[in-house]
């Protein structure tokens, strides 16, 4: 087992995008090498890229070679494309972080994209029903948002939680996100505006919701003796854990508001990483609805069950709060472009050690983060750790 | 300069229709056909294990639990409970668009988990407002008509 390292990072601007998939990939690839000039693209030995539905948005399969050619990359050791819908960046990273530890990699470039906004917006949505069981929830409509929205639905049911808890998720996440230059939204938002905005599926509003975005980010990884020579300030990859229990169809997920496959991960990451809540500085949660940064504050154990309403209330998982939460301004900010979030996340984590964002969304003295991506109906969920300090030992699993 | 003319329309076969093609044989076929023989009886059922007794749904060809072929198909209770429900207004997938919006739900059938199923459905006759969670609701069967003439099955819930 070896040391690895975030060494560089880079990203395109979030949004509706007038550019290709291809333009994206060039973009990022461009941002990541610009950001390690002491790196010869020749290192790079080996490329994963996260990308979810390329053959539905934009009709193109068999994608990591051609971002080898479009970035002009020789790969000898390791080359893949990862596909876990929402998560999709995020295991990028996990499995090039695996083949630098294992020593089969030395220096990997991990590029997460997707280019969700075509003239074609009606195919673009239907695509997200094959997210579900294609046959039996999705002749039903069971896209994003009226799943979450149930998830909602039980959650208030269950332990009380409210609209304007709902929106004081956005509140936070708008506020930081108006510091963000890549973020497609960068405007702040009051709770009155989210409660007012338009009703997408009860009881989530427009606001409640992120977006279909084009974009793509990009990191590298190196193991400890070649990131040395990259760079002067690495980013300590902790190593991660990963679930799925609640399978794929609704009939396998059981109760909407308990999230067990993340208390499973999370038991598993802490378990891992000799890690507790309350050592985390920064978390880049996934926030795809509001309601999924409340039962993720919960079930990642930075609150009682039940109490992410009260947690966001009292403005604990505010910069200064008990865990700084998604002081990028998350997906409801960043917009989702499926395949780049994850790696998005770990961009977010390098600038904010590395001290690279602006005043007002920097977590100061901030050590350790962790950043959690989640895919589908909340099936499958993902926790990747990362310290500015060395890890004294390093373990896969048992 | 030669030119080459495209159609007016490009075919567009199933790649956007949610339903199973519902085929007893040919390239299209499904092993769980027996479900949608079923529902165009009338009845929608779902496999079964008999030997680790597990309900399983969607219906499959091997138990998910035990990994058994020895699977009997039965009726899902026609009553059942309502769990969780919105609305799908906007976004809404192709071809279901044309109903939007309406509501979509989870509702439980049978003793479930144990010996029961929770299942997501649509409810055209009802509207958000007049629905709250524990509402008693039944599964429909439905009739898909087309594209041209061709003719499949699908289910609905509505409240009792």
């Amino acid at each position: 087992m070896r040391n690895v390292a975030l060494v560089a990072g880079g990203i395109t601007k979030f949004g509706v995008r007038e550019a290709s998939w291809k333009d994206l990939v060039q973009e990022a690839g461009k941002a990541v090498f610009e950001d390690c000039p002491n790196l010869d693209r020749k290192d790079i030995d080996s490329l994963i890229v996260g990308a979810s539905q390329p053959e539905r948005w934009v009709y193109q399969t068999h994608v990591a070679p051609l971002v080898a050619e479009l970035l002009g990359i020789d790969v000898r050791r390791v080359i893949a494309r990862t596909e876990v819908a929402c998560a999709s960046g995020q295991a990028a990273i996990r499995y090039a972080w695996l083949s630098i530890a294992t020593g089969l990699s030395d220096v990997a470039l991990v590029l997460g994209v997707e280019k969700m906004n075509t003239k074609f917006m009606d195919v673009s949505q239907t695509c997200m029903v094959n997210v579900g069981n294609r046959e039996f929830d999705g002749p039903n409509g069971f896209t994003a948002p009226p799943f979450f929205a149930m998830v909602a639905q039980r959650h208030m049911h269950e332990y009380g939680t409210t609209n304007e808890q709902l929106a004081m998720i956005r509140v936070k996440n708008a506020k930081y996100g108006a510091l963000n230059p890549y973020a497609q939204f960068q405007k702040e938002v009051t709770v009155e505006k989210v409660l007012g905005s338009r009703m997408i599926s009860p009881p989530l509003t427009l606001l409640d919701c992120s977006a279909m975005t084009d974009g793509a980010a990009a990191v590298i990884l190196a193991s400890e003796e070649r990131a040395k020579e990259l760079t002067d300030t690495p980013v300590w990859v902790l190593g991660g854990a990963q679930s799925v229990l609640h399978a794929h169809t609704v009939n396998q997920m059981g109760e909407l508001s308990e999230w067990l496959g993340l208390r499973e991960a999370a038991k598993e990451f802490y378990s891992l990483t000799k890690l507790e809540p309350e050592k985390i500085d920064i978390a880049e949660v996934h926030d795809c609805f509001t309601i999924s940064e409340i039962i993720e504050y919960e079930e990642l154990g930075f609150c009682k069950k039940g109490e992410g309403g009260k947690f966001i209330e009292e403005g604990q998982s505010y910069i200064g709060g008990k865990v700084a939460v998604n002081p990028s301004g998350g997906l409801l900010s960043n917009g989702h472009p499926l395949g780049a979030t994850g790696i998005r996340q770990a961009w977010e984590v390098l600038m904010q050690f590395r001290g690279d964002v602006p005043k007002g969304r920097y977590v100061d003295g901030a050590k350790v983060a962790i950043a959690h991506n989640l895919s589908g109906m909340a099936q499958l969920h993902h926790i990747m750790g990362y310290s500015i300090e060395k890890p004294k030992e390093l373990k896969f699993g048992r | 300069m030669r030119t080459i003319k495209l159609p007016d329309t490009i075919k567009l076969p199933t790649l956007l229709d949610p339903w199973d093609q519902q085929e007893p044989s040919g390239p299209d076929a499904t092993g769980i056909y027996n479900f949608y023989r079923n529902l165009a009886e009338g009845d929608l059922t779902t496999t079964k294990c008999k030997d680790c007794g597990k309900m399983n749904f969607p219906p499959t060809m091997l138990c998910s639990n035990c990994l058994s072929n020895n699977l009997e198909w039965v009726k899902i209770p026609e009553e059942g409970e309502l769990y969780a429900f919105s609305v799908m207004a906007l976004g809404v997938p192709l071809i279901i668009d044309t109903y939007a919006p309406f509501v979509v739900a989870i509702a439980r059938f049978g003793d479930y988990p144990e010996n029961g199923v929770q299942i997501s459905g649509i409810i055209f006759d009802s509207k958000y407002e007049e629905l709250k969670i524990g509402d008693k609701v039944k599964w429909e069967v439905i009739e898909i008509q087309g594209p041209g003439e061709k003719k499949r099955y699908w289910y609905c819930f509505r409240k009792i």
